[in-house]
C-alpha cells in the first residue's frame, strides 16, 4: 500500500509540477571542464537495453540464440566470475525467447556459480524470484530480477573486497551480450542495427578495469589476458565517431571473436 | 589507540555517506515510479554521491538509438533543488522533456545516435553544505 501511495504521489507531482526552480539548462557544455574521475565510470547497460531495440528493428529468433549448455565451472575464480556474467546475460536472452524452463535453469545456475565464489546469500532470494516469476511468465519482472541479481552479486563481491571479480562478471556479461547482438545483426544486416555496436566508452571502461586489476593472480589469468586482447581488437571495429557506419564485415569479425571467447570461458573446466 | 579512533571515524563517516545515498536512492526510484506504469524498465544499478551548492557532476552513460530513457534524480535533503540534464559526446543538450518536484527531478531522452552521453547533476540550492543525490535511469 505505501508503495502504491508513493507511486501515486510521485506520478501526480511529476505530472503537474510547475518547475520550482525554473532555470533553463545550458544548450551546450564543455565536457573537458569536468574532472576526469567524475566521468570515468560508466554504468554497464544490461543486454535487454540493446535487445529491445533489436525487437523494434525486426523480429529476431531469440530461441535460436540460446545456448544448449551454460558451460562448466573450474576452481578458477576468474573463470567462474566470467562464466557467471555470461550465464546472467543468457538469462536476458531466455527472457526475450520467453522460455520459462530455460529461465528457471539459468536461475538455478546463477545460484550454483554464486556459491562457488561465496556470494550465494546475495542471490538466494533473486534466484527463487526468477523461478517463481518465470513460472507465471511475468517477463518484465524476470528481466528486473536478472538485473538485480547482477547488481547483488557485484555488490556482495565488493563487500568481500573482490572488486576485481565484480568487474569480471560485468565483462563476461557484456561479451556474451555482444555475441548475441552480432549474431542477430549479421543475419539481417542494416546500418541502424550495426550502430548498436558503437560502444567506445564501455570498451574503454572495461579495458581500463582489466589493465588495473589489483589482484595479481587475476591480472595474470590466461582468460583475462585473452579478454584484454579481445577488447583491443574490437576497439577499431566499432566506429570512431558517432553515426559512422559499422560495416557488415566488422560485425562478423566481432561475432567470431566474442563467440570464441565465450566458448573459452565456458569450457575452461572441461 | 589513535589508529583505532581514525578507523572508527572512517567507519562512521562511511556509514553516514552510505545512509544518505541510500535515502537519495529511494527518492530517485520514487521519481522513476510513474514511468514503470508506462512500460519503462528501471535499472537496478545507480549513480550517487554528494555535492556542494552550485557544484556539478557528470556521469557517463551508453545509450542506444531506438530506446527512450528517463533519468531520474533524487535527494535526501529537504528544501534542496537539484536538476539533471543530458548531453551528447559533443556537449550538446539532448533533453526532450524535464519534470521537477521537490526532491525529485527527471529528464526524458530519445537518443538520435547510439553512443556515449553525459548526465550532468547540478545542486542549485540546498540548506546543507553537502547534498546527497542518486540517479537511476529507466528505458523502453
Amino acid at each position: 500500500m505505501p508503495i502504491i501511495l508513493n507511486a501515486t504521489i510521485a506520478a501526480y507531482f511529476l505530472a503537474v509540477a510547475i518547475p520550482l526552480y525554473a532555470q533553463k539548462p545550458p544548450e551546450a557544455v564543455d565536457l573537458s571542464l569536468f574532472p576526469a574521475q567524475a566521468i570515468d565510470d560508466v554504468l554497464v547497460p544490461v543486454p535487454s537495453e540493446i535487445f529491445i531495440v533489436l525487437d523494434k528493428l525486426g523480429n529476431p529468433n531469440w530461441r535460436s540464440e540460446l545456448r544448449d549448455s551454460l558451460g562448466r565451472q573450474s576452481g578458477n575464480r576468474a573463470q567462474v566470475a566470467l562464466l557467471l556474467g555470461t550465464v546472467i546475460a543468457e538469462g536476458f536472452v531466455a527472457v526475450e525467447a520467453e522460455d520459462p524452463e530455460k529461465v528457471k535453469d539459468i536461475g538455478r545456475r546463477v545460484l550454483t556459480l554464486s556459491k562457488a565464489i561465496n556470494v550465494e546469500k546475495a542471490v538466494l532470494e533473486r534466484s527463487k524470484s526468477i523461478t517463481d516469476k518465470a513460472e507465471v511468465k511475468d517477463w518484465i519482472s524476470v528481466r528486473k530480477e536478472f538485473d538485480g541479481a547482477l547488481q547483488d552479486v557485484k555488490a556482495a563481491m565488493q563487500e568481500l573486497g573482490d572488486d576485481d571479480l565484480a568487474q569480471l562478471v560485468s565483462v563476461g556479461g557484456w561479451i556474451r551480450g555482444t555475441e548475441v547482438l552480432t549474431s542477430i545483426i549479421r543475419k539481417n544486416y542494416t546500418s541502424d542495427s550495426a550502430e548498436l555496436l558503437h560502444q567506445p566508452a564501455l570498451v574503454n571502461f572495461f579495458t581500463k578495469k582489466l589493465d588495473n586489476l589489483s589482484n595479481k593472480r587475476l591480472a595474470e589469468d590466461d582468460l583475462v589476458e585473452r579478454i584484454r586482447k579481445l577488447l583491443a581488437a574490437i576497439t577499431p571495429l566499432i566506429g570512431n565517431g558517432e553515426g559512422e557506419v559499422i560495416p557488415s564485415e566488422n560485425v562478423t569479425r566481432i561475432h567470431k571473436m566474442t563467440r570464441d571467447t565465450v566458448a573459452a570461458i565456458s569450457s575452461k573446466g572441461a | 589507540m589513535k589508529k583505532a579512533l581514525v578507523f572508527l571515524m572512517a567507519l562512521l563517516i562511511g556509514a553516514t555517506s552510505w545512509a544518505y545515498v541510500d535515502d537519495a536512492l529511494s527518492f530517485a526510484y520514487e521519481a522513476a515510479s510513474p514511468y514503470v506504469k508506462k512500460g519503462f524498465n528501471v535499472r537496478e544499478d545507480a549513480w550517487g554521491g554528494d555535492l556542494g551548492v552550485k557544484d556539478q557532476q557528470a556521469v557517463q552513460a551508453q545509450l542506444f538509438k531506438g530506446n527512450e530513457y528517463w533519468f531520474c534524480l533524487g535527494t535526501d535533503v529537504k528544501g534542496a533543488v537539484l536538476s539533471v540534464s543530458v548531453y551528447d559526446s559533443k556537449g550538446n543538450i539532448v533533453n526532450v522533456e524535464t519534470t521537477r518536484a521537490g526532491r525529485l527531478s527527471a529528464v526524458r531522452v530519445e537518443p538520435q545516435r547510439t553512443g556515449t552521453y553525459y548526465a550532468i547533476v547540478t545542486v542549485h540550492k540546498s540548506p546543507q553544505e553537502r547534498t546527497g543525490w542518486a540517479l537511476v535511469y529507466a528505458y523502453k
